[in-house]
């Protein structure tokens, strides 16, 4: 929101700084976001303040507004502009604009007047200025008027030529499936019965509460308008607009939520000012308005303000506060008052915000700073949570650089299983990632191209997926994962494959998870324990469930604290090429306790055994004692296996 | 036994003079003295079974065996690192390329750091599900539907309007004061999606980094002096913090927080766009509907809640100009 200072002032009378008032505007909720500016007309300048608007508080998109709670804050008077205070006049029913509401669930009030004998020209200069400091370009003292009353109060308004209306009838209604309107800014929007539109003699002139048609605009040649305020279904503007890509000081107002009460005030205000300004008489005119919005009362306890805040603040200044904010109080004891809110106030929907207006126009910087003293509650961490810091741990120490990869990825139309995204901006992360490896790999071309030849990187995060539908939320599956890349780009594929598997055997060590096997299924090499998957390896990567991981894992014994044997024995047996050993060494490890590793080798020896057979080096590490008892068992698991041992 | 003990002092030293050629000293060590299997530990163990007169005779000569051996090993491995430390061919003022070493990404550490924090005052780690309900992502956290306030998060719908990517760590707050009974110290660290377009500070999704608690007696001054303990410990003693209000749906009262530009000591500068302080978290008092929602009695219990973006903070901690290369690839460890 813009607020000219010079236009601030004339309803707040204060001699601070712009800096000063931004400073204050900042503690209250406005936060001053940008670096204050000079605007500058021929012969007027003001500084102009630039503040974040949040979005429940519809009253600080009107200067009044802003400066209610700047008048509150530096606990002086807020001085209302002047309003039309005579009676208008009633009109023969022959020149009257009836109202028809044929949608009443997206209008809540219409409510108009006419001015005859108005003189349409240029705005004064004062009017102008103000404007174009706010930031809206000056068109004539009639648009310009509207414009300024609605940055004044709020209130979006707007004028129509009555000359050229062919039947004196305003009709509301939802728009028709082909119709089309013709905006003042001369786009062409295509409309359907999710928008409402004011029309006229059948055609669209206004699409409501967005734009206004150029087919009734005010121009130079008018001399009778209707004027408008209205107040509608503030959902449906929402939607219609972003559906027409729409978005102007209108629609950034009619998108809150606006008290119909409102209107009053506008059109009080606007009355004057055309009748200063463009001459002309003013009459009645029809307001509909069904359904009067009721007035919102409420109690504050003074507990309450003590609860939250944790201090005492004296009843009188409570009081003072909400005042100068417009509640109006309407019963009060020692602990509690009963106020009124302001209907300007929408945004007030609980004591709590009651609350927070006291301690805001009190500045929060007055509010002490103090530590919970209570004892720590109950320790809630998931034991996963923990587990993956871990683990985390244990893939650095094993040398592999962490990444975080976008999970928002291409979709890929083959898997139905993948979560599509319904309105991704781009087609490109449209879908939710199901495997890690992708990210990971994209990733390593980075390294390639700053000549790092040993890659070794890892992801822990989660895979996306969905059984069925994208209807419940039972549907999908998250699933944590450890995702590990490995590739040293001088190395041979069969080198990395090596590498890769001898990572693997780090991370499992470090979680104490030994009695882990890889078998060959289906064409994959997948990790197992007992009868859980873990996971799968591949040649430069593999990928881990980190639940399953939590639910095995042990007790890393990497710690000796005293003198042990540990022998070796090497037995070499002579396989097919395409023998998979991970399932055989797993087998083996099982046959003895004093066995703590069994490490294996391959070897091609050709020119010995033949180019369709490799050998395995099988070196055992075991403990103490004898291993010729343990070495016939193995030799005989061999034998069942129909393996032969290399002498 | 005298034959034994000559044999013994023969094959030590064949096995003296191979362990100068290694400089395997702890292997010769073990092979005499291993306390099961040592060759003078075993023969040790034979000295009760002498007669009382052999006992005599060999029990000193055992022992001077022993102490024999053990001078001489560490003699000649002191020798033996004398001649290998003097060789003049080694270099030690030379660098070397140091080896490589994994690192965690640059939001991990800062939510590790930060987790060192709240971990030591009392405060859990909760997580949970990135493809959430509106009821968890809008509704408990009082964002009615069509409510302005929505518009500050621009949401990535799975299947509109009741499915989609949660578009902050706040869901998880919902997710917990209706799972679980006050009190509760509890920090969300997570990824959150928007439906942006990508550009140097913005993604579609990025990470938070939210606290609440909720007890008897909680106030707004707690929340304060939470976040200033917070913001000494990673920043330092010598920061200004600005408390003001701020407007937020899931809280009341709202509560914006700044710190003061360290770069300008708040005069203004490119850093702080020229304000002085720089935004650093959203938070507040829980809102009164939210705490009613997630079932748990707002009259009896109070609380607070924060939210922060840790991606800038990861990025200006660790110089990275550019949201995109924190996760597209683009940023490696060397």
């Amino acid at each position: 929101m813009k607020i000219p200072v010079e236009w601030l002032k004339e309803y707040v009378n204060i001699k601070k700084s712009s800096a000063e008032i931004g400073k204050a505007f900042t503690s209250i909720g406005l936060m001053l976001d940008k670096p204050i500016y000079e605007y500058k007309g021929q012969g007027y300048s003001t500084e102009v303040l630039d503040l974040e608007h949040r979005m429940d508080r519809s009253d600080w998109l009107s200067v009044l507004g802003c400066a209610r709670d700047l008048a509150a804050f530096e606990n002086v008077p807020l001085k209302y502009p002047d309003t039309y205070i005579g009676e208008l006049r009633e009109s023969d029913e022959s020149q009257k604009v009836p109202i028809i509401v044929e949608c009443p669930d997206l209008v809540n009030r219409f409510n108009t007047v006419i001015f005859k004998n108005i003189r349409v020209g240029e705005s004064p200069e004062w009017l102008k200025y103000r404007l174009e400091a706010y930031g809206i370009a000056s068109i004539n003292n009639i648009v310009d008027i509207t414009n300024y009353v609605m940055v004044e109060t709020g209130q979006p308004m707007h004028a129509q030529d009555l000359a050229k209306f062919q039947k004196r009838e305003i009709l509301i209604r939802r728009a028709r499936k082909d119709e089309k309107i013709t905006t003042l800014l001369g786009e062409v929007i295509e409309l359907n019965d999710e928008y409402f539109v004011l029309t006229q003699d059948g055609k669209p002139i206004v699409l409501g509460g967005i734009v206004g048609g150029i087919s009734t605009a005010v121009d130079n040649k008018t001399t009778e308008i209707v004027l408008d305020a209205g107040n509608y279904n503030q959902i449906n503007i929402r939607k219609s607009s972003r559906r027409c890509k729409i978005q102007n000081e209108t629609v950034l107002r009619y998108d809150k939520y606006l008290n119909p009460k409102l209107t009053e005030l506008a059109l009080m205000r606007a009355i004057k000012l055309i009748l200063e300004n463009a001459g002309g008489e003013v009459y009645k005119n029809m307001d509909w308005y069904p359904s009067p919005t009721a007035d919102k009362n409420m109690v504050l306890r003074y507990d309450r303000v003590s609860r939250l805040s944790g201090m005492q603040i004296e009843p009188e200044k409570v009081k003072r506060i909400l005042k100068s904010l417009e509640y109006k109080i309407l019963e009060e004891n020692n602990t509690e008052i009963k106020l009124q809110v302001p209907h300007f106030r929408t945004d007030v929907a609980v004591e709590d915000d009651l609350v927070a207006d006291v301690l805001r126009i009190n500045d929060y910087a007055n509010i002490p700073v103090s530590f919970i003293k209570n004892s720590p509650p109950k320790e809630i961490t998931p034991e996963i949570y923990n587990f993956e810091e871990e683990l985390r741990e244990i893939c650095v120490r094993a040398g592999m650089h962490e990444h975080i990869s976008d999970p928002l990825v291409q979709p890929n139309p083959e898997d139905k299983t993948q979560v599509i995204l319904e309105n991704a901006i781009s087609a490109e992360k449209s879908g939710l990632r199901t495997e890690g490896y992708s990210g990971l790999e994209n990733v390593s071309d980075t390294y390639v191209k700053h000549k790092i030849k040993d890659i070794k990187l890892f992801e822990i995060g989660k895979i996306y997926s969905k059984i069925g539908t994208q209807t419940k939320l039972e549907n999908f599956t998250e699933t944590r994962i450890l995702e590990v890349y490995n590739k040293n780009i001088d190395l041979s594929l069969k080198e990395n494959s090596g590498n890769t598997v001898r990572l693997l055997s780090t991370v499992m060590r470090d979680l104490g998870i030994v009695n882990y096997r890889i078998d060959y299924l289906d064409g994959k090499s997948v990790i197992l324990v007992d009868e859980d998957t873990l996971g799968e390896i591949r040649h430069t990567d593999f990928n881990l469930l980190t639940e399953m991981l939590l639910k095995h894992r042990g007790q890393p014994h990497r710690i000796i604290s005293e003198y042990r044997v540990v022998k070796t024995e090497d037995i070499s047996v002579i396989v097919p090429k395409a023998y998979k050993s991970g399932p055989l060494v797993h087998r083996l490890k099982s046959v003895d306790n004093n066995i703590i590793d069994i490490h294996c080798l391959i070897e091609e020896l050709e020119s010995l055994i033949g180019p369709e057979s490799k050998n395995l080096l099988l070196k055992f590490s075991y403990l103490g004692g004898s291993f010729s008892q343990t070495k016939e068992k193995i030799i005989e698991i061999l034998g069942t296996e129909g393996l032969t041992v290399r002498r | 036994m005298q034959g034994e003990i000559n044999d013994i002092r023969k094959v030590f030293d064949s096995d003296l003079r191979a362990a100068k050629l290694s400089g395997d000293f702890d292997t010769l060590y073990l092979k005499y003295f291993s306390k099961t299997q040592g060759i003078i530990s075993l023969l040790l163990k034979k000295i009760p079974e002498l007669t009382i007169e052999d006992r005599k005779i060999f029990g000193p000569e055992i022992n001077e065996l022993q102490n024999d051996l053990k001078r001489v090993i560490e003699s000649a491995r002191a020798e033996y690192e004398e001649t290998v430390t003097s060789d003049p061919s080694i270099d030690l003022t030379v660098i070397e390329p140091p080896y490589n070493t994994g690192m965690m990404h640059p939001i991990t550490q800062t939510i590790l750091e930060m987790n060192k924090f709240f971990r030591y005052y009392g405060f859990s780690i909760a997580e949970g599900p990135e493809i959430e309900s509106d009821e968890y992502n809008f509704r408990k956290l009082n964002l009615p539907e069509g409510h302005p306030a929505t518009d500050l998060q621009d949401t990535l719908f799975v299947r509109e309007p009741n499915i989609l990517l949660r578009t902050h760590t706040s869901s998880i707050e919902a997710r917990v004061l209706t799972e679980y009974e006050p009190p509760l110290r509890v920090v969300v660290p997570g990824k959150v999606y928007r439906n942006e377009t990508a550009n140097a500070s913005n993604l579609g999704f990025f990470h938070q980094y939210q606290g609440f608690v909720v007890d008897k007696n909680i106030t707004i001054q707690h929340l304060k002096g939470t976040l200033e303990a917070f913001h000494k410990f990673l920043f330092g003693d010598d920061i200004v913090l600005r408390f003001r209000y701020k407007y937020y749906p899931e809280v009341s009262p709202g509560m914006g927080v700044d710190m003061q530009c360290r770069f300008c000591a708040g005069m203004g500068c490119v850093v702080c766009r020229q304000k002085g302080w720089i935004e650093v978290l959203g938070s507040g008092m829980i809102h009164y509907n939210t705490l009613k929602m997630c079932g748990i009695d707002p009259e009896e219990y109070t609380g607070f809640a924060f939210g922060m973006g840790l991606d800038r903070l990861a990025m200006s901690k660790f110089e990275i100009n550019d949201i995109r290369k924190l996760y597209s690839g683009e940023m490696i460890y060397v």
